[in-house]
């Protein structure tokens, strides 16, 4: 049996359980999703978006969504790692929230963290007006499954037309046990006017394997701000697929910050549509090792005037790994005076490393500025031969030149706790590619 | 010269001149001054012919001729220069091409000969010298990459090239330093000449120190509040432009 | 400003001034593509035997292929069975052995189209291949090429005389099911031509092809193979025209180039196929399999191209950097109006050691176009050093038209350097009106400035094509100055 089939056959069972079953709308959704799930099956490499990745090793393992069970002891100290301080935080394990590992005390009015599953039951109709919006522009396999099986996932809401105090959101999504499948669908609604910091940390028991697919959906009103940082650091032998699809209203600004440090085979995608004078900024930063695939898929669409969008993805394949750069800008008719600039620059580090990338410019106004750009190539040797010239070794040059390509974008994250944290990480990671830091 | 009449001017739908006067003779040196927004730009675009301004009523007479009814090419063939505030990048457009290409469309009009490669490199050489250009600027692409001083040296030394009756500076002077102005003014008071006038619209006193002007003009909110001579911008410079401001408020309340 | 906008859409337009039809009595097959046909073709031809096998095995591959619909471009289908694959001037029994026996029509078609055919009329310096509908129908100053050891000849006539090396060269670098397009061809061609520089000849002169679409309800699927030996030289120009007819027309060609170890072609092509008119009724598919192989060390292979024509435009001049020091060139300047769509690039395959290449592309877009670049830039693991640059710039004239930049890069040598830029921009009016404000006319500023955007490309061509090529574009002639 196919593993699509062998999905579907399993939605017969656990359907009826999976949460929102007693809404007749969420069901028709879910069922329409999963007719189109086993219709077309998970993406393949013969579908242009996803050329460069192949994921049928995910069809070939059996990963089971998980009953509801106690977390394994050993959460406690795995999210340790990852906890931030002075934060609102929302954990989820296994694909539902862990009530006992959140904090959500002191909340303004108004402003709702809780899980969708809770969600449903409290807030249908607000569920039901975003469900599927942002995402709904999206046709593939990944969201279609996700749309069936969710189990849970984070509902948010900032409300707006008041202060909030400025206190940032940390959502955790740990994976504890092997061959597990997480189906979270996350709904992030930014009130018109409101402003929110949001970090998400995607996180799994070591050499573990499981899929991680996630769908995350965000609607920011007129004049609201979100900054979203997704810190991708699962298992080594994990499977990530994590969708971010981004509705921008009149003057919304957006900045996603994609970290993504860990699995076996990742797939990030993050998709935004601009309303009229909507600013968007994508940042993005990728290692691989050993065997490690990460593909980075960026779309943005301009579909109102006087958008402006920024994005620089950088990536660094050393070992066996494969990095993999779309992005796509698509400039619609309407959308005069559009000013978008992307850039990926890439550094290979081995010769079994590859990075394939394709940064696309879809035009279809006359009125716009757009660039893009993409490098890849190996260290400044102008900047090696300066370092050199004051004492510093030129192994030890290449690592600290390395090191600067990748900080220079945890620099830009705007909340110290944070920077901290993903510095520290990047700095394990470069000690597990036998490169040094003691310079630092 | 030039004759403007009760000049009524519109942007998007926005009264921006609001009937403007002035006659500017042959030989005459005029400086419009005002604050930002008072509509400097729009009256040296109007007369240049830019698209995007809606006159609704007035007239403009040049040499006898309806200015208004002309494309720019055309006043431009005619003698009316104007100097950019923010002269314009054209890539792989080279900067001795244009001055060509425009020359020889000004001789064709004035039903001369077109210069020959030799004669015309001789013209330019003599006319840079003029405004301490660069040699090797000639040959960049127009304006990309020029620093801001080079930029306006670069429209002085178009200007000198191309010997127009009516020369407008918008801002030229913005934006300089001290040696640059010099070069600026010395290159407007070589190209004073009893058959040519100006119009300098500038933001500040400053350049007319180099260059005095017969008249001043203090626009302000799409009208000349006040004209006078010389000495007007001085007083201006002491008492700022908050000044007339109130004045004119007073007499429209009165 | 929608005013200024349609302003500058009218000064782009230019009438299709090779529009016309000659009258001729022709030799053609009906229409219909089966076994029969293609052995038809090949018996017209007199072919050896091994070429009939090639083709009928190229014909039995292409019915297993589908036509390829990963291109940004849109076309109702195509029924290949109306299309007649052979189509050639009536000639009185033999086939003309001089000029002087060639059909005075044809010479005055030539003459109409500015490549007179009688060499004392030519620029000295360029020999000429015209290839009219399925034929050539003349070569000029082989003689001259002969003592230099240089064949230049129509394909069928290679394929007559020097059958080894065509045996040995043909399909070598676009093998005969390499795409949909290429296997038709291979299985149809009808003519195209042939150049052969053997070891260590500087070619005297340039060689040139000119193709001419004619006939209704024909497509043209010329083949042309370029053989640079060891130390050789080539520059090879190519133009391209046809009549205005409200049907679109097939042109489905394939271009191979060779070049051995320190070799250098050089392939420059001006395609001002019929754009269809309008409101995008008529004019030719153009889907042409170009591709180079640099062979040998040091090898270099340079395309340059100006496209104004096409109603649809699919093509990808390539180069296979195979030698070590291999240097591949693409330099492009694809201009799009009305209802026209192209979507057109390169491939840059980096397989030796410190092997470099140069993409320079400019796509101008106005009307209702559609002008995509398309291009790959491939780094195997061995070529070690390999260094690539790309600047793709789109200008963009009117606010219903496209430009879309499609770049693939693929890199698994860490001490590759690849590097890709791209910009798109529009004719300011800031800019217009500055021009204006000097005097210039509108017309001439819009002209100014396309040829500024376009200069790095025409400066690649060869003189003679680069004036042709500015005249194409309504621009005057710059750089007298300076």
């Amino acid at each position: 049996m196919s593993a699509v089939s062998q999905y579907v056959e399993e939605y017969r069972t656990i359907g009826a359980a999976l949460p929102g079953g007693h809404l007749p709308w969420l069901r028709e959704l879910r069922e329409r999703a999963l007719t189109q799930f086993s219709a077309g099956g998970f993406p393949s490499p013969r579908e242009e978006e996803w050329k460069y990745t192949n994921i049928s090793t995910i069809e070939k393992k059996r990963f089971r969504p998980l009953p509801i069970s106690e977390p394994s002891a050993a959460v406690e100290s795995w999210l340790k790692n990852y906890e931030l301080e002075d934060v609102w935080r929302l954990v989820l394990v296994d694909g539902r929230v862990a009530a006992d590992r959140c904090r959500l005390d002191g909340m303004p009015d108004g402003m709702i963290v809780c899980g969708l599953a809770e969600a449903l039951t409290k807030y249908p109709n607000l569920v039901q007006s975003h469900l599927g919006l942002a995402a709904g522009r999206e046709n593939h396999g990944f969201i279609h499954f996700n749309t069936a099986f969710f189990s849970d996932g984070a509902f948010v809401r900032a409300p707006g037309g008041q202060a909030l105090p400025k206190k940032p959101l940390q959502i955790i999504y740990l994976n504890s046990r092997p061959e597990s499948l997480a189906t979270v669908r996350n709904l992030i609604i930014v009130e018109p006017n409101a402003a929110l910091e949001l970090v998400e940390t995607y996180a799994g028991a070591d050499e573990q394997s499981y899929l991680s697919a996630a769908v995350t959906e965000v609607s920011i009103g007129e004049n609201a701000a979100l900054d979203l940082y997704k810190l991708q650091s699962e298992s080594t032998k994990a499977f990530h697929f994590g969708g971010t699809y981004v509705q921008q209203a009149r003057s919304a600004r957006f900045r996603h910050y994609n970290f993504s440090f860990g699995g076996l085979l990742v797939r990030n995608e993050v998709h935004t549509e601009l309303g009229h004078a909507a600013e968007c900024l994508l940042y993005g930063l990728f290692l691989a090792f050993g065997r490690q695939h990460v593909d980075n898929h960026t779309l943005i669409h301009h579909a109102q005037p006087f958008g402006i969008s920024r994005e620089i993805y950088k990536g660094i394949l050393d070992q066996r790994a494969r990095g993999v750069f779309q992005g796509r800008i698509v400039v619609h008719q309407d959308a005069q005076k559009t000013d978008a600039e992307m850039s990926n620059r890439n550094l290979l580090l081995s010769e079994n490393a590859e990075i394939d990338t394709k940064p696309q410019l879809e035009i279809y106004a006359d009125d716009v500025k757009c660039g893009h750009g993409v490098t890849v190539g190996q260290l400044d040797e102008n900047s090696v031969f300066f370092l050199q010239t004051r004492g510093i070794e030129e192994q030890a040059a290449r690592t600290m030149l390395t090191f600067a390509f990748a900080n220079e974008m945890v620099d830009r994250i705007r909340l110290d706790g944070l920077r901290g944290s993903v510095q520290a990480q990047l700095l394990a990671l470069f000690s597990k590619a036998n490169l040094h830091q003691e310079w630092l | 010269m030039l004759t403007i009449e009760n000049l009524h001017v519109r942007v998007d739908g926005k009264a921006i001149l609001q009937g403007i006067n002035l006659e500017v003779k042959a030989g005459e040196v005029h400086a419009i001054m005002g604050p930002n927004g008072s509509g400097k730009s729009t009256l040296s675009h109007v007369l240049a012919g830019r698209e995007g301004y809606e006159v609704t009523s007035g007239s403009v007479t040049y040499a006898g001729k309806n200015l208004l009814d002309m494309p720019p090419e055309q006043r431009a063939r005619e003698g009316v220069f104007l100097a950019f505030q923010y002269p314009v990048e054209i890539p792989g457009v080279s900067n001795i091409y244009l001055l060509k290409a425009a020359l020889n469309a000004m001789r064709r009009h004035r039903g001369q000969s077109e210069l020959d490669a030799l004669d015309f490199l001789q013209l330019i050489k003599e006319k840079i010298k003029l405004v301490e250009m660069d040699e090797q600027l000639l040959y960049r692409s127009v304006n990309q990459g020029f620093s801001g001083g080079e930029k306006k040296r670069n429209e002085i030394l178009q200007m000198a090239v191309l010997e127009p009756r009516l020369c407008i500076l918008d801002e030229t002077d913005s934006g300089l330093d001290i040696d640059a102005l010099k070069v600026v003014a010395d290159g407007v008071n070589s190209l004073r000449t009893n058959d040519r006038a100006f119009i300098l619209v500038t933001h500040y006193q400053r350049l007319l120190n180099y260059v005095r002007p017969d008249y001043v003009h203090v626009l302000v909110h799409g009208k000349i509040a006040k004209s006078g001579d010389a000495d007007l911008a001085l007083e201006l410079e002491e008492k700022g432009y908050g000044w007339i401001e109130r004045q004119t408020a007073a007499e429209d309340a009165a | 400003m929608a005013a200024s906008a349609e302003k500058l859409e009218r000064l782009i337009s230019q009438e299709y001034k090779q529009g016309f039809v000659t009258d001729l009595e022709t030799d053609s097959l009906p229409p219909g593509l089966s076994e029969d046909v293609v052995r038809a073709i090949s018996a017209k031809k007199d072919e050896p035997e091994f070429m009939l096998e090639w083709r009928l095995q190229a014909y039995r591959h292409w019915l297993t292929m589908k036509e390829p619909k990963w291109a940004f471009v849109h076309y109702g289908p195509i029924d290949y069975q109306a299309i007649s694959y052979y189509s050639a001037p009536k000639e009185g029994g033999d086939k003309p052995k001089s000029l002087g026996e060639v059909d005075p029509k044809l010479l005055e078609t030539y003459n109409k189209l500015g490549i007179p055919l009688y060499e004392q009329e030519r620029l000295a310096g360029v020999a000429v291949d015209a290839v009219f509908d399925s034929v050539s129908v003349a070569t000029t100053f082989k003689a001259k090429l002969a003592a230099a050891g240089v064949i230049f000849c129509s394909m069928s006539e290679a394929i007559r005389k020097y059958p080894q090396l065509v045996q040995q060269y043909l399909g070598s670098v676009v093998p005969p099911g390499d795409n949909f397009f290429a296997a038709l061809n291979s299985a149809v061609f009808s003519d195209g031509s042939f150049v052969f520089i053997p070891k260590g000849v500087r070619c005297p002169m340039e060689l040139s092809t000119y193709f001419r679409i004619n006939a209704a309800n024909t497509g043209q699927f010329e083949r042309t193979l370029i053989i640079a030996e060891e130390h050789s030289h080539v520059s090879y120009l190519e133009g391209c025209t046809a009549p205005m007819r409200d049907e679109n027309q097939l042109h489905a060609a394939v271009v191979e180039l060779v070049a051995l170890e320190n070799a250098e072609i050089k392939y420059s092509t001006v395609q001002n196929w019929y754009p269809g008119d309008e409101e995008g009724r008529g004019g030719i598919y153009n889907f042409v399999t170009k591709r180079g192989d640099c062979r040998g060390a040091n090898a270099k292979i340079s395309w340059t191209q100006v496209e104004t024509g096409s109603a649809i435009t699919w093509k990808y001049p390539s180069v296979v950097l195979r030698g070590d020091n291999a240097i591949g060139e693409f330099y492009s300047v694809a201009v799009t109006n009305h209802r026209q769509q192209a979507d057109t690039g390169t491939k840059m395959i980096h397989v030796g050691k410190n092997t470099r290449s140069t993409i320079l592309s400019k796509g101008i877009s106005a009307g209702h176009a559609q002008n995509t670049y398309r291009g790959l830039v491939k780094v195997l693991k061995g070529a070690e050093n390999a260094r690539n640059y790309t600047q793709c710039d789109s200008l963009l004239i009117g606010d219903k038209c496209g430009a879309h930049t499609f770049p693939y890069v693929e890199v698994r040598q860490p001490s590759a350097r690849v590097e890709h830029e791209a910009t798109t921009s529009k004719i300011s009016e800031d800019q217009l009106f500055f021009c204006t404000q000097r005097g210039i006319s509108a017309e001439d500023a819009v002209s100014m400035i396309v040829n500024g955007f376009c200069k790095q490309v025409f400066k690649e061509l060869p003189m003679e094509f680069a004036v042709e090529a500015q005249a194409l574009l309504g621009i005057s002639l710059e750089g007298s100055v300076g």
